[in-house]
């Protein structure tokens, strides 16, 4: 069985590096992390991922404006891509930020297996 | 002088010294047959003859110049002094004729020379010297007449020649002209006296009367006088004749008139300019006789009558210009005013007009009295529409301003209510400025907390798939996990805080929003607690946000669960009620939010826990304060279920029941 592609965009390298580990020790996934959102865009144009996770709050550049980049590019347009944030509420959760859907931060690892499989199947 | 009758005999004053004379004088004075003379008396001397005339009764004298105490002209001059206008004939010698001659003109009626008298000449001559003496006295009288008249008539009195200058002039005109002297005058003409134009036409009227010896009666003339006053005069002249009818001059009298015709041109000047008055008063004038015909009217009233010149007035009554009932009423009160004698001051009354518009006239009327008798009326009228208008006007601006100044009362209430809400408002606005910063402070703790706690988490994840020999690491593992979620709860309690206050809101009923909740508290319910509901049905639907207002009965809901540990009944209940007073059923903090009158929608929330310490309670809402064990309270709760009620502008209230327990009373304006 293929792997599932997934990539992890997050200034915060001790996370992408546990999420990475975690996730391929599962033998289902094959993670590639990014922790400089500027290069991003043409990581992923690279790497042709099946699923982009995707920090909002990063020193360089906002998780919208890539999200804007990678949206506008035919390569990846068609790629679901899952905001990552810290900084939103309880009563904020059930919506989606500007059109994307969004794990809260802290996340479980079930919780993104669960969006993993919501959006690619199993 | 004496009257003699014709049958009495007059009576001779002989003054002759020489006997011989006398006797044959006396003789033929006495001898004449029918001789209307006898002597009275006989005289030698002058002053016999004054002793003798003192007496009187004499009626002629006969003088001999020559006498014992008088001689020649003397003598007669001297007898003039004693008697002037007794008759007189002179009888003189043959040498001295020439001297006789010379009395006559002195005065003497007649003269005769001695020696050459006989009877009947004597006779002739005292008759001649009697009938002319009385003659001479007619005229001197006559004379005199005229010279009184002449000197003391005011008026002027003239004679001319043919060739207009005059012959005589009398006292008053002398004056008229400043001469000394009436002869100063004499030889002279009117172009020296008046002005050339003026004596041009008396000329000509002179030589007319002198053509035509037609006299000009009365004719009024004016007259420039050299110092440049004009004079004038009501004059009568008339052809001058002689004896014999032809016409030699003329004569005139004229009498000065200047002074009525100043007074007569006063007159006019004070009548025109009463009438000028009259015609330019914008008051309504009419005068009418004692019949109600309009005499006189003033353009004023002419306009008012529709007339445009006083002959479409003349003589007519109100009828000829108003229909019948209007007429009548103007008429039958001036004809009371004319019968009684009574004048009315300053009527008001409405009128119409002859264009039947309604006019306000202010209107004096007074009687017109001759001889003590009524004979018509005077009226006067100010048309006062105009002020009666403003009147009206005024009276409308007061009632109006009336209406305004309450109209304004009530924008100033509502104002300050305006006001008070901007307050309000404003102090919400500094409370969201507040909790933006809380807000900023939140978003940046949870950033920097949540990524470690990301980190953790994942670490936490990655451990538990390891195959781990030793028993106790999955516990402390499922400690961590804990700890871990403990911190997370804070910082989203933390967000939800801080999060913007922007409600959703749309009519919604309680009750339902209520079930609602207590369906989302069912999980904690499951310890065993009951609940019990009491919701007030057709209650009114309230303006809400129902999902922040279903956070906060899911707070308070599992607040009280909590409390209760694991039992214990949750009563919940909804009604109306309308406020009735203050003090009656509100505390103090409510009375701020809620009016008396106002119905109010109370949401009553009752645990059988062991409620919360008195000191404690009014704490509840300040933010990070709980009352639960470290560890299952975040302490931000109510701090949010406070901020939400306060935003939909409800009151949120906590006290201990009096048994156990605690209630939560929540109100909403309906």
């Amino acid at each position: 069985m293929k792997k599932q592609r997934i990539f992890i965009v997050d200034d915060e390298a001790g996370f992408t590096r546990l999420l990475k580990l975690t996730l391929e020790k599962t033998g289902n996934f094959q993670v590639q992390e990014e922790n400089d959102g500027t290069n991003a865009w043409l990581e992923a144009r690279a790497f042709k991922p099946d699923i982009i996770f995707l920090d909002i709050v990063m020193p360089k550049i906002d998780g919208g404006d890539v999200a804007q980049q990678i949206r506008s590019d035919p390569m990846l347009a068609h790629v679901p891509i899952i905001f990552l944030t810290a900084i939103v509420s309880r009563t904020e959760t059930k919506h989606d930020i500007g059109g994307f859907p969004f794990l809260a931060k802290p996340v479980s690892l079930e919780a993104i297996k669960q969006c993993i499989a919501e959006h690619l199947g199993e | 002088m004496s009257t003699t009758p014709s049958s009495a005999k007059l009576r001779v004053l002989l003054i002759v010294e020489h006997h011989g004379d006398v006797f044959l004088l006396r003789e033929m004075v006495n001898e004449e047959p029918h001789s209307r003379f006898v002597i009275g008396a006989e005289a030698g001397s002058l002053a016999d003859a004054t002793t003798r005339l003192a007496s009187g009764g004499i009626d002629v004298v006969l003088l001999d110049l020559e006498l014992a105490d008088s001689h020649g002209l003397e003598t007669f001059t001297a007898f003039r002094k004693t008697a002037p206008t007794l008759p007189v004939v002179v009888l003189s010698d043959v040498e001295d004729e020439e001297l006789a001659l010379q009395t006559v003109q002195l005065g003497a009626q007649e003269y005769l020379v001695k020696g050459r008298i006989v009877p009947h000449l004597l006779h002739r001559a005292l008759r001649y010297a009697v009938e002319r003496a009385r003659a001479d006295a007619q005229l001197a009288h006559e004379r005199e007449l005229l010279a009184t008249l002449l000197e003391n008539i005011p008026d002027r009195i003239y004679f001319k020649d043919r060739r207009s200058r005059f012959i005589r002039i009398n006292r008053a005109l002398t004056e008229f002209f400043g001469l000394a002297s009436a002869e100063a005058a004499y030889g002279r003409t009117d172009g020296d006296f008046f002005d050339p134009a003026a004596a041009q036409q008396m000329l000509a009227d002179e030589r007319s009367i002198m053509e035509t010896g037609q006299p000009i009666l009365g004719k009024i003339e004016s007259k420039t006088l050299t110092n440049g006053e004009v004079s004038w005069t009501l004059t009568t002249k008339l052809p001058l004749r002689d004896r014999a009818g032809l016409i030699i001059g003329t004569c005139g009298i004229s009498r000065e008139v200047t002074a009525f015709k100043t007074l007569e041109e006063q007159l006019a000047t004070e009548r025109h300019l009463l009438r000028a008055l009259i015609d330019n008063l914008p008051d309504l004038v009419f005068l009418k006789d004692a019949e109600g015909r309009y005499l006189l009217d003033n353009p004023a009233h002419m306009r008012f009558l529709g007339a445009s010149e006083f002959s479409e007035i003349d003589g007519r009554t109100p009828f000829d210009f108003f229909p019948d009932p209007i007429a009548r009423v103007l008429h039958e009160e001036d004809m009371a005013i004319i019968r009684s004698g009574q004048p009315v001051y300053d009527h008001e009354q409405k009128v119409a007009d002859i264009s039947g518009h309604m006019r306000w006239l202010l209107t004096t009327k007074i009687p017109w009295l001759s001889e003590g008798r009524a004979v018509g009326l005077v009226s006067i009228s100010r048309d006062i529409s105009v002020q009666k208008l403003a009147e009206l006007h005024l009276k409308q601006a007061n009632a109006d301003l009336k209406s305004r100044r309450q109209d304004l009362m009530a924008a100033v209430k509502d104002l300050q209510e305006a006001h008070q809400d901007l307050r309000a408002t404003q102090l919400q606005l500094v409370d969201a400025e507040k909790m933006k910063s809380v807000g900023r402070l939140a978003a940046g703790v949870a950033h920097e907390v949540k990524n470690p706690l990301a980190i953790m988490k994942m670490g936490l994840e990655y451990l538990s798939t390891l195959p781990i020999e030793d028993e106790t690491a999955p516990l402390i593992l499922k400690e961590m996990s804990d700890a871990l979620h403990r911190a997370d709860t804070v910082i989203r309690g933390l967000l939800d805080f801080s999060a913007p206050k922007q409600l959703e809101v749309r009519r919604t009923s309680i009750n339902v929003i209520v079930n609602q909740a207590l369906r989302l508290v069912r999980g904690e319910m499951k310890r065993g607690c009951q609940v019990q509901r009491e919701l007030q049905e057709d209650l009114p639907q309230l303006a809400l946000d129902a999902d922040k207002i279903s956070q906060v009965f899911v707070n308070l809901f599992t607040n009280s669960i909590h409390a209760m540990g694991g039992g214990g009944t949750l009563f919940v209940r909804t009604y109306s009620k309308q406020l009735t007073g203050v003090g009656s059923n509100i505390s103090d903090q409510r009375s701020e939010s809620f009016r008396v009158g106002e119905t109010i929608i109370v949401v009553e929330i009752d645990d059988t826990g062991p409620g919360i310490a008195e000191d404690k309670l009014a704490k509840v809402f300040e933010p990070f304060f709980t009352t639960k064990p470290t560890g299952q309270g975040t302490g931000l709760g109510l701090s949010v279920v406070k901020t939400i009620i306060d935003l939909h502008g409800g009151t949120i209230d906590l006290r201990n029941l009096p048994d156990a327990g605690l209630r939560v009373t929540i109100m909403f304006q309906a």
